[in-house]
């Protein structure tokens, strides 16, 4: 079983196992720290128009790092970013484009030109001679896409591309969808996570940065308890112990439902 | 782009694929409900009212009634009419505006059900013949959308019923008089109909689409029984059904209709109004 | 022909007791009872009990716009619908929305509006619908209030939440929180929505006679009123999360 993962993504490290992140529940409105002199409002929070306390936006967990109050959401919508790996599908194609959902706010858009696998071919007897040879690869609508962005702002349309390693169309397995700031929940402290799903449960995941995560089983039985695993982990997100106690629900769940 | 959801392919294979095997990603077999919850009479400004969930299925419903006066082919009978609404909020693939396509099928089929099976007295809704009788109206509200809404509204238009307490009214010299009593469902319900969904993808048939079931299906069949009749069915989608496929989906639906009846118990949801 | 039991209002709305028709003190909320996550095809989504008020309010968006011109090209909109179910109210309504309900949810849209951060999300729309499915005095109040909830539930940054509630005069003593009877039998009635972040009213409508005086007492127990209400709100929006904590932490699965 050929092992997927993710590329290291060091920026979005699990937050959520972080020594940093209290299990404080913070809501929309609600004040951080009135302590200006001393901490400075980071990510998901806000200075009030006084400039005297910092403002939770978000409902999530309150994260004190460095001297930034942070807000780690536990829901919200996917934002497309360079770079991000996410999984699109296809769902309209004209001759200059595909265009897909992704997940977020606009839809997403695919060029041919970013298509492209680049072979390379021996051109003449023990030359060193490489030619490379590009063949675009032809996606329908109803095609689920392993992609890579390539550019998102906040006026354009986000583009995205196929050209990459693990990228390309899927012919087999499920994709499901969880709430995208749960992600890195599923993906866990240095891949923690996934191994833990990946090993008990005998499949394949892909997880990617817009909620959806792609899957595949030796049967439906195992996908379905990995399923079920994954669905337990968007719930519990933000509770302690999650990691250890995924590997008992696993454990205790082969057994009840009478699979290797 | 996201008013029309497109199923992904793999999705679509990975259905059929199991459903080959008679496997369904949630686990049930081909003939199986999902859960159903039942609560009925719940608002207060109506007279008589339910709210059931099937799997996540989400049909809030509610009773009201005019009086009015008769067709006049049934002078001595009331009448029932049955609205649907897929709200706005239930899924992103509903749209705002006037009753579409699918709303107004899933009206249909549930009244046809009802209509054809000795079920809404209407005779027991007639105040005075030719002059005054009881218009009962049974409107279905969609919360949530996750397949099989025709089940789900057809079960909840018959606890609204049952759980009906209308009050009597008398015409004293042309007026309109409450006798101080209520009609309750169990006067004006007599034969409990329960109409069941089937879908089908390739030659595979199974009851209760759930969501991504139903949005690939190629057909659908609602067959309505009482507990010894076939009382109406509706063919939708453009795939078709052999005659032996037929005759198996009611004979089936005798028996899952048997079962169900049973085990939901709908007397259960009559109320006592005095 | 007129209903059967018809819809009279009483004359007195005060008990023997002193205490209102549902037994209330003047300044007594009806019992409310809130839920968020109650949609599962939406964005967020909340449900409200309030008194015999039924509400659920369902969040989608960002997304695209339609009809499309209705976008605009440096900023997200917000539009809100509000509707009333046939049976939610004594004398079925007919189905489709009536002017009432346009008024509404543009007084809604106009009273959420200011909590949330539309210039990040240009060209898209943030669509809130509002079903009530049992009415019974105050639905507007009801509406603002869960759709808050909801807009908070489904991970939209928002400056904070925002609390309505309804103050009124019946028999000539002002109260809190009018109930159907109350709202239709009574004098005065002044529905405002508070949002936190700056303390200030983003909704304001009054029907009736008031005297200045009245009319700055109305104001204070509403702010009164509404700060209990958010209570709730908070509580509603924590509690999903922290119920789970418990049971995780009670040594189970």
């Amino acid at each position: 079983m050929e092992s997927e993962e993710l590329d290291e993504e060091p920026e979005d490290n699990d937050e959520f196992e972080d020594e940093e992140t209290t299990r404080d529940l913070v809501v929309p409105g609600e004040v951080l720290s009135e302590d200006i002199a001393n901490f400075l409002p980071g990510r998901g929070t806000i200075l009030n128009k006084e400039k005297s306390k910092i403002i939770a936006l978000n409902i999530g967990l309150k994260q004190i790092k460095k001297n930034y109050i942070n807000v780690i959401p536990l829901r919200g919508f996917y934002t497309p970013r360079p770079g991000d790996k996410i999984i699109a599908l296809v769902i309209d194609k004209s001759p200059v484009k595909y265009i897909c959902d992704i997940n977020a706010k606009d839809v997403g858009i695919l060029k041919p030109r970013n298509t492209s696998k680049r072979s390379k071919l021996r051109v003449g007897r023990g030359s060193s001679h490489q030619q490379e040879e590009a063949s675009t690869e032809k996606y329908e609508i109803g095609d689920i896409l392993i992609v890579k962005v390539l550019s998102a702002d906040r006026l354009n349309r986000p583009e995205l591309t196929t050209v990459g390693k693990y990228l390309g169309k899927r012919s087999n397995g499920i994709v499901i969808s969880i709430d995208p700031p749960k992600i890195p929940r599923v993906i866990g402290r240095n891949g923690s996570m996934i191994k833990i799903l990946k090993n008990l449960a005998n499949c394949n995941v892909f997880v990617t940065q817009n909620g959806r995560i792609w899957l595949k089983g030796d049967d439906i039985a195992h996908e379905r308890l990995l399923i079920d695993a994954i669905r337990k982990i968007e719930r519990e997100a933000h509770t302690v112990g999650l990691t250890d106690r995924m590997s008992l629900f696993i454990e205790n769940e082969k057994k009840e439902r009478g699979i290797a | 782009m996201n008013i029309k959801r497109i199923i992904s392919k793999i999705e679509k294979n990975y259905i059929i694929h199991n459903l080959k095997k008679e496997e369904r990603i949630d686990g049930r077999g081909l003939w199986e409900y999902r859960n159903w919850k039942i609560d009925h009479d719940l608002i207060a400004s109506a007279e008589g009212s339910a709210d059931v969930q099937l799997g996540d299925t989400h049909v809030i419903t509610g009773l009201k009634y005019e009086v009015g006066e008769p067709f006049p082919d049934v002078p001595d009978e009331g009448v029932c009419t049955i609205m649907a609404e897929l709200l706005p909020l239930a899924s992103p693939l509903f749209e705002r505006g006037p009753p579409d396509e699918q709303s107004i099928e899933l009206a249909r089929v549930v009244d046809r059900g009802i209509r054809h099976a000795d079920c809404v007295q209407t005779k027991k809704l007639c105040i005075k013949e030719n002059e005054a009788v009881y218009i009962l109206f049974v409107d279905m509200y969609v919360i949530n959308y996750a397949g099989n809404l025709i089940d789900a509204g057809g079960v909840s238009a018959l606890v609204s019923l049952i759980s009906s307490h209308v009050p009597e009214g008398k015409l004293v010299e042309g007026n309109l008089e409450w006798t101080g009593k209520y009609i309750t469902g169990d006067t004006i319900v007599k034969e409990l109909p329960l109409v069941l969904t089937y879908g089908k993808i390739e030659d595979m048939i199974f009851l209760d689409p759930n969501l991504p079931e139903e949005l690939i299906c190629e057909g659908r069949m609602s067959i309505s029984v009482t507990e010894d009749k076939v009382t109406s069915i509706q063919k939708s989608g453009p795939a078709t059904f052999s005659v032996d496929e037929i005759k198996m989906l009611c004979q089936k639906s005798m028996e899952i209709g048997k079962k169900l009846r049973k085990g939901l118990d709908l007397w259960q949801y009559k109320v006592d109004y005095k | 022909m007129p209903l059967i039991i018809k819809d009279e209002y009483p004359t007195k709305l005060f008990r023997e007791d002193g205490k209102r028709l549902d037994g209330r003190d003047k300044h007594e909320l009806r019992p409310i009872k809130m839920k968020v996550g109650v949609i599962h095809n939406a964005d967020g989504s909340a449900y409200l009990e309030w008194g015999n008020n039924k509400v659920y309010a369902a969040v989608y968006g960002p997304r695209e716009v339609h009809p499309h011109h209705l976008a605009k090209p440096d900023r997200g909109i917000l539009r809100v619908f509000y509707r009333m179910a046939t049976f939610s109210v004594f004398d079925r309504k007919r189905p489709a929305p009536g002017r009432r309900e346009k008024e509404i949810s543009m007084i809604i849209t106009d009273c959420l509006e200011p909590v949330l951060f539309l210039e990040l999300y240009p060209g898209t729309a943030f669509e809130v619908f509002i079903d009530v499915m049992d009415a019974d005095g105050g639905t507007r109040c009801a509406s603002t209030t869960v759709a808050a909830l909801a807009l908070a539930d489904a991970g939209i940054p928002m400056r904070s939440l925002v609390t309505s509630v309804a103050i009124g005069r019946i028999d000539g003593e002002l109260v809190t929180d009018l109930s159907g009877i109350e709202d239709k039998a009574g004098g005065a009635d002044l529905p405002c929505a508070i949002t936190w972040f700056n303390e200030e009213i983003s909704l304001l409508q009054f029907d009736g006679d008031m005297s200045l005086d009245e009319i700055n007492q109305c104001l204070l127990l509403a702010k009164d009123a509404m700060a209990k209400i958010y209570q709730i709100q908070l509580e509603t929006l924590k509690n999903k999360y922290i119920t789970i904590q418990q049971e995780t932490t009670g040594g189970g699965q």
